[in-house]
């Protein structure tokens, strides 16, 4: 009989071959591929719509429809009561004295039955006929975020009234109300109209893109490794000639080809949500180059996650083991969000854009307000984040070196 | 042709303090070409051990392996190129087709698309797989999927061929038609190792028989040999004798 027919091997022949045959192997799965695929961009118009036009109604509700609020010692303070109706803040029909009253109103704010209510003092009519100034109490609960319009509302409303008085009483003897204003403040915000309105997307938008491009392609990434031994194919298939380098790489190039696929689907998702939506969503940048820059922060992310994620399967004992880990990286995305909300910086400084997610975050936040980053920033970013990607990268064919990998518990 | 030359094998304890356990100790025998060695012993005995040493997926502690008088260490790849091998494990998958299965370890070995058409066609008339060549192999029978296993092995009509316990979980049809296809490749002249538990089976088939109980080889020859060393006239009692208990022999 003849020598064997196996040729020396061809380590990028090899990868093609494993590339293909594990994206054909995955795209026979429907309904995983629908999952992996469609999820990202179906929640972003679901989530950009949604939440643009809660903001909206919240606003709507709270500014402008009339106040119902509970009034102590209302009986106290005719003109007060009358103004704060004008202005659409009405009182509550309420039985029993100012200080049962009291009592209900304290007791119906710690339990988040009502959000605001106003205790007007009982000295109140001394006071203001005497010209000192004559107490007032808001009541709220300072951490119910609900409340913060309504009572935002109210102070502005009796604060309003407390000048228009003060002025007149000023006139009433004689002197300029403006001399009372020894320093006239202004404010001048520069904010441009599209990053003020981008605010709340400018927390939320970069975590929710960190995550899809992070994360995206997990489900073909551990199956491709613990899957496929836990399956009992991957002692077979480490058995061929071919090179476990090619077999790691053809395997993480198809995981990191799906999830860039799925990227871009989010991404066409996300313009397209972007020029629909009105409102504050309607500032951000969704230009073509915009969509391409994205692009090209997000795929490093896609690498980083392939190779940390290949990385974990080969070492993890089983599927399961490997799948725990999803729940910790889920967190690593959010990590500089949280810490950013807590400790805002300057996205300025070059060291953030070594650093992984955060980079990309400022980067993100940058795209999406419409401004540019400067040349070394990009240059710190990319060398980094490649750099950390391809580390990642030869950690994982380490571990496929292994002896134990392909031997299943 | 392969050669195991004092194979040992260490697996560390489970327990930092634990000793290591030897799975494999002072393994040697050699595979000539156009016979059947069979590596005889019962579960947990080190077979399984000692076949991923010579196909190369594990590094042994001290000996070597030679495959076609090259020594696997140097050079693994080439070591793979000329083995076939049917591993202990032998997951198929199951959203491809049996002949996609087989088309894809072809590629792996480097081999055309007509080389691979070729291979299949001549395997699938060997194992008898025409009826389910094309079909996913999700929902295979036991039998199926190790023909389909087999034949990927045997794609790139290898000279050396290891098979670890092929007949496992076979019906007595399946298994007759595995025995035979065994015997076509020795009759091709190809050195074939399987290592199996059942001792009617290594004895019906092999024309050397290594024993092996405990990761040592406790005895090794021919059938005839092997009785004459026991000194027993019926195989079975002399592999009882030669192991020291009747402990996992008999399937």
């Amino acid at each position: 009989m003849n020598a064997t027919t196996s040729k020396p091997s061809n380590g990028i022949g090899n990868l093609w071959t494993v590339l293909r045959k594990e994206l054909r192997d995955f795209t026979r799965d429907r309904r995983t591929l629908a999952l992996t695929l469609l999820i990202g961009p179906l929640f972003y118009p679901v989530l950009l719509f949604g939440i643009g036009k809660l903001t909206a109604l919240r606003a709507q509700t709270q500014l402008e429809k009339p106040l119902e609020i509970y009034m102590a010692g209302a009986e106290g303070a005719p003109n007060l009561v009358a103004w704060l109706a004008g202005q659409g803040i009405r009182a509550k029909a309420d039985a029993g004295d100012a200080k049962t009253l009291e009592a209900r109103i304290d007791a119906a704010i710690r339990n988040q039955s009502e959000d605001v209510a106003l205790v007007i003092g009982a000295d109140y009519a001394d006071d203001w006929r005497a010209g000192r100034p004559a107490r007032v109490t808001v009541v709220a609960d300072s951490t119910s975020r609900n409340a913060d319009l309504m009572v935002a509302r109210v102070k502005a409303t009796l604060g309003a009234y407390g000048q228009q008085v003060g002025a007149l009483r000023l006139l009433a003897r004689g002197i300029d109300p403006s001399i009372t204003r020894a320093v006239g403040v202004e404010d001048r915000d520069l904010a441009t109209p599209e990053a003020k309105r981008g605010l709340l997307l400018s927390v939320l938008l970069p975590l929710i893109m960190m995550i899809f491009a992070f994360l995206g392609g997990a489900a073909i990434t551990l199956d491709a490794t613990a899957g496929e031994r836990e399956r009992q194919s991957l002692e077979p298939l480490l058995a061929t000639p071919a090179p476990r380098w090619a077999i790691v790489s053809g395997k993480m190039l198809a995981a990191g080809a799906l999830g860039v696929l799925g990227l871009v689907l989010t991404l066409l998702s996300f313009k397209f949500a972007a020029t629909v939506a009105s409102g504050s969503l309607g500032a951000l940048d969704v230009s073509v180059p915009a969509i391409l820059k994205l692009l090209l922060v997000l795929l490093p992310l896609v690498l980083l996650g392939t190779a940390l994620l290949t990385f974990l399967a080969a070492g993890a004992k089983s599927l399961k083991e490997a799948q725990s880990h999803m729940t910790l990286l889920m967190f690593l995305p959010m990590l500089p969000a949280y810490a950013l909300m807590a400790y805002p910086l300057k996205a300025q400084a070059l060291w953030q854009y070594a650093v992984p997610f955060l980079a990309q975050n400022q980067l993100l936040v940058k795209i999406t307000r419409g401004e540019a980053a400067t040349p070394a920033q990009w240059g710190v970013y990319l060398v980094c984040a490649f750099g950390l990607a391809l580390l990642l990268w030869l950690g994982a064919v380490w571990r496929y070196r292994q002896e134990k990998l392909a031997i299943s518990a | 042709m392969i050669v195991a030359d004092h194979l040992r094998k260490t697996f560390p304890g489970k327990g930092r303090k634990d000793p290591p356990v030897i799975a494999v100790d002072d393994v040697g025998f050699e595979a000539r070409d156009g016979e059947i060695t069979g590596l005889l012993g019962p579960n947990g005995a080190g077979k399984t051990t000692t076949l991923r040493m010579l196909y190369t997926l594990m590094r042994p502690e001290a000996g070597r392996v030679l495959v076609d008088g090259v020594d696997v260490a140097a050079d693994p790849e080439a070591a793979r190129r000329a083995l076939g091998v049917l591993p202990d494990a032998r997951g198929v998958y199951k959203r491809l087709s049996a002949r996609e299965n087989i088309a894809y370890f072809g590629e792996l070995h480097g081999l055309s698309r007509a080389q691979v058409e070729e291979r299949t066609r001549i395997l699938s008339a060997a194992l008898q797989m025409d009826d389910f060549l094309d079909r996913r192999t999700e929902g295979f029978s036991q039998g199926q999927r190790t023909k389909t296993a087999i034949a990927r092995a045997l794609v790139h009509d290898p000279k050396n061929v290891i098979l670890d316990e092929p007949t496992n979980g076979l019906d007595v049809m399946t298994t007759r038609g595995l025995r035979e296809f065994l015997r076509q490749l020795r009759a091709e002249g190809r050195c074939v190792i399987f290592s199996s538990h059942i001792m009617q089976e290594v004895a019906a088939l092999c024309d050397r028989i290594v024993v092996i109980a405990h990761g040592r080889v406790v005895a090794q020859g021919t059938p005839q040999q092997l009785r004459a060393q026991a000194g027993e006239d019926n195989l079975e009692d002399a592999f009882v004798r030669l192991i020291g208990s009747e402990e996992g022999l008999l399937a």
